[in-house]
């Protein structure tokens, strides 16, 4: 059972780096940075349950906190540009966290040991959840309670009048300007909100592998990122989750017993997923499906 | 009552393979020994060398008729072997299956990057009830950063000492060659293994031994273009170049070296570089590199170790040889432990080899004796070898001084 819990809270943690990229894809902004704010996350949050001897909720709080400030600090520049260029320049910040940390040395004894970032060689024994008797059934709830918490909010926000602005602005930037948008706070804003999830996501990475270090935090990751929100489709949040179950549940995990042919298998069925579906696994006409099967909408509704 | 028919054939059929499996299960047990490790990405070879070394000494051993199990029945050995891709998430899910099911111990990972995370989520120490860290017995073949088994009191490995190793291998060289007096470093530098071993051990040792350690070029795991660090090196016109790096990026600088007709009088590489990888991908460039290593075909049963990997496939060296030892010491354990090997047993089958791992003072090796740390470490017999036409032939056995 352990390995399901497991499972589980490796889909959870996805499933949150997953929704911190889809609000800032609702605004129309393909971002790179967001494995960054993940990293930031994870090591602010280790160094204050390991160093501060924190518990792990406001450890996490002022984590995600961090996080979201400097998405948006790094907002204001960076989402001044479109497109590619922007691609580019979160990756570019994304690389420079991450060469960040791969640099950045602060221990402290602990016991016989030196504890904290040792730079390349990574932070060790963030062991939180072992050392407080956490099973692995109880760190997956606590797992799935902040993904409820989030997908909850994103909810809420996408059927507000927040979530009408931002999807706006995503569909079209002049008409939203034209209609007075200040489109910088929008953008500043779903990009500050990603950081904060993100930075949740990556608390939770931290004390899950007890052991962090800067290639944790690379390019694949931050592709993993927005892969989530597009497989899965940006009508809702319940895609990205679906889109993570697909990739960490079926295509990471469940192929594993095919060896060295699930890597091949791997990027094909990604490449047919996007081809059957390629509005993403939810789109408009699912979501109508599933409405009309739960008897939430009329024959004849539109999506 | 075509219905109860069925079913009742059906109960028939059902008890009859239920009591046939009983039988075979109390005939001939099994006893599971999960392996894991990295067989995609660039350090795939190594998985696929200790997959194969793994089986081939499982084979050995079912051969001899298998390990006696605690109630005097004789148990066969299987060896599984999953893919981690050297990711730290992906090798805590493997190993969280491993200890689903009824593998009583866990072999690998191959990389120190899985290792340091796998172990941190065992129980640090035994018996401790607030900790509620796996208990699962892990014995680490490849994962060779230093000092790793002392984060938790269920990890346990069969890696060589490099701090040892390279240490006598420098005092050696300089009186060898005392006309050599400075040292320059090449290292890959976003790889636990070769950045610990070239600031932790290789500088550090070459300097005691009284090396004038004039820098270091620094490169990445995925990188293919080695201009720049190869010209650097050429600039510093070091007496010797130590190359902490694994096969794929050794080769690529060796290559480069040698574009740029940088020749230094000493070349000295890391101790995973004294692989067939490494003769493979540029056998001419590596002639002459010296390398400390813990494994070559020097005794019968190390030849034995690799014939019989061979026919599996695979290729025994400094790690891969490692999972050979470890499934000889396993089955030594098992049996002077006496695990039972059934269901209800497991957890204190795991136990037992976990305690009979720790009580360990020394064991064969297949170089000679190896020495147990209390700290679940292993002191290895090693050799110094060298690249000659294409071949790695032994320089120097230290223990022979």
């Amino acid at each position: 059972m352990d390995f399901y819990y497991g499972l589980l809270q490796i889909i959870g943690m996805h499933t949150i780096l997953g929704l911190s990229a889809y609000i800032v894809l609702l605004t129309g902004q393909v971002t790179l940075a967001q494995a960054g704010f993940f990293a930031i996350g994870a090591y602010i949050a280790g160094m204050l349950t390991v160093l501060a001897g924190w518990h792990l909720v406001p450890s996490m709080l002022v984590a995600a906190v961090v996080s979201g400030t400097v998405a948006c600090l790094v907002g204001f520049p960076a989402l001044r540009i479109k497109g590619l260029m922007l691609v580019v320049a979160t990756m570019a910040f994304g690389e420079a966290v991450r060469l960040f940390w791969f640099n950045f040395d602060y221990q402290r004894s602990k016991g016989e040991a030196l504890v904290g970032p040792l730079g390349g060689e990574g932070f060790k024994q963030i062991r939180y959840f072992p050392e407080n008797g956490w099973t692995t059934g109880e760190v997956a709830t606590f797992v799935w309670i902040w993904v409820a918490l989030i997908m909850a909010a994103l909810w809420w926000i996408d059927r507000s009048r927040a979530g009408a602005v931002l999807r706006a602005v995503g569909e079209d930037e002049l008409a939203a300007q034209s209609v007075g948008i200040n489109l910088t706070a929008v953008k500043v804003t779903a990009f500050a909100v990603g950081g904060f999830i993100a930075g949740i996501g990556g608390a939770i990475y931290a004390h899950y592998t007890t052991h962090i270090e800067h290639s944790n935090f690379g390019v694949i990751l931050a592709t993993f990122a927005i892969a989530y929100p597009i497989l899965g489709g940006l009508t809702n949040v319940v895609g990205t989750l679906l889109a993570v179950i697909f990739i960490q549940g079926f295509l990471v995990e469940g192929l594993r017993f095919l060896g060295d042919w699930r890597n091949l298998l791997f990027g094909a069925l990604i490449v047919l997923a996007m081809n059957v579906r390629p509005r993403g696994l939810i789109d408009e006409r699912a979501m109508l499906f599933l409405r009309r099967m739960f008897g939430l909408a009329k024959r004849g509704t539109n999506a | 009552m075509k219905l109860s028919k069925l079913l009742l054939t059906t109960a028939a059929a059902a008890l009859a393979v239920t009591g046939v499996s009983v039988s075979a299960f109390s005939a001939d047990r099994e006893v599971k020994i999960a392996g894991f490790g990295a067989k995609s990405g660039v350090v795939r070879s190594f998985g696929v060398n200790t997959e194969a070394v793994m089986k081939a000494a499982v084979k050995h051993i079912n051969d001899k008729g298998g390990i006696k199990l605690g109630d005097g029945t004789m148990g066969k050995l299987t060896a599984s072997f999953d893919d981690d891709r050297c990711n730290a998430e992906e090798g805590i899910s493997v190993l969280r299956r491993i200890a689903s099911t009824d593998a009583v111990v866990a072999v690998g990972p191959t990389c120190s990057n899985v290792a340091e995370p796998l172990f941190g989520i065992l129980q640090k120490k035994v018996d401790d009830a607030s900790d509620s860290g796996l208990q699962m017995p892990i014995f680490t073949d490849t994962a060779i950063k230093g000092g790793l088994a002392k984060i938790s009191q269920w990890a346990f490995r069969n890696v060589p000492n490099e701090t040892v190793m390279y240490q006598t291998m420098f005092k050696w060289l300089m009186g060898k060659h005392p006309g050599i007096k400075t040292i320059y470093g090449g290292v890959e530098e976003d790889f636990a293994h070769s950045r610990f071993t070239w600031y932790k051990v290789m500088k550090v040792r070459s300097a005691e031994a009284g090396y004038d350690v004039k820098g270091e070029s620094k490169w990445l795991l995925n990188d293919t273009n080695f201009t720049t660090q190869v010209r650097e090196m050429k600039k510093a016109k070091p007496d010797a170049i130590a190359i902490s790096a694994h096969p794929f990026t050794t080769c690529g600088v060796l290559k480069e070296m040698q574009r740029q007709r940088v020749k230094p009088k000493l070349l000295i590489g890391l101790t995973s570089s004294s692989s067939l990888e490494t003769l493979n991908g540029c056998a001419k460039q590596a002639e002459g590199i010296i390398i400390p290593t813990s494994f070559a075909p020097v005794t019968d049963d190390a030849r034995a170790a690799a014939a019989a990997t061979a026919e599996m496939g695979g290729s025994a060296d400094l790690h891969s040889a490692a999972a050979w030892e470890i499934v000889l010491i396993l089955a030594d354990v098992m049996e002077k432990q006496g695990i039972m090997a059934k269901p209800d047993t497991l957890q204190a089958d795991r136990r037992k080899i976990r305690d009979g791992l720790a009580s360990l003072k020394s064991t064969a090796g297949l170089l000679g004796k190896i020495k147990r740390t209390e700290e679940g470490e292993a002191t290895k017999p090693y050799l110094y070898v060298h690249a000659k036409t294409g071949e790695w032939a032994v320089l120097h056995d230290p223990s022979q001084q």
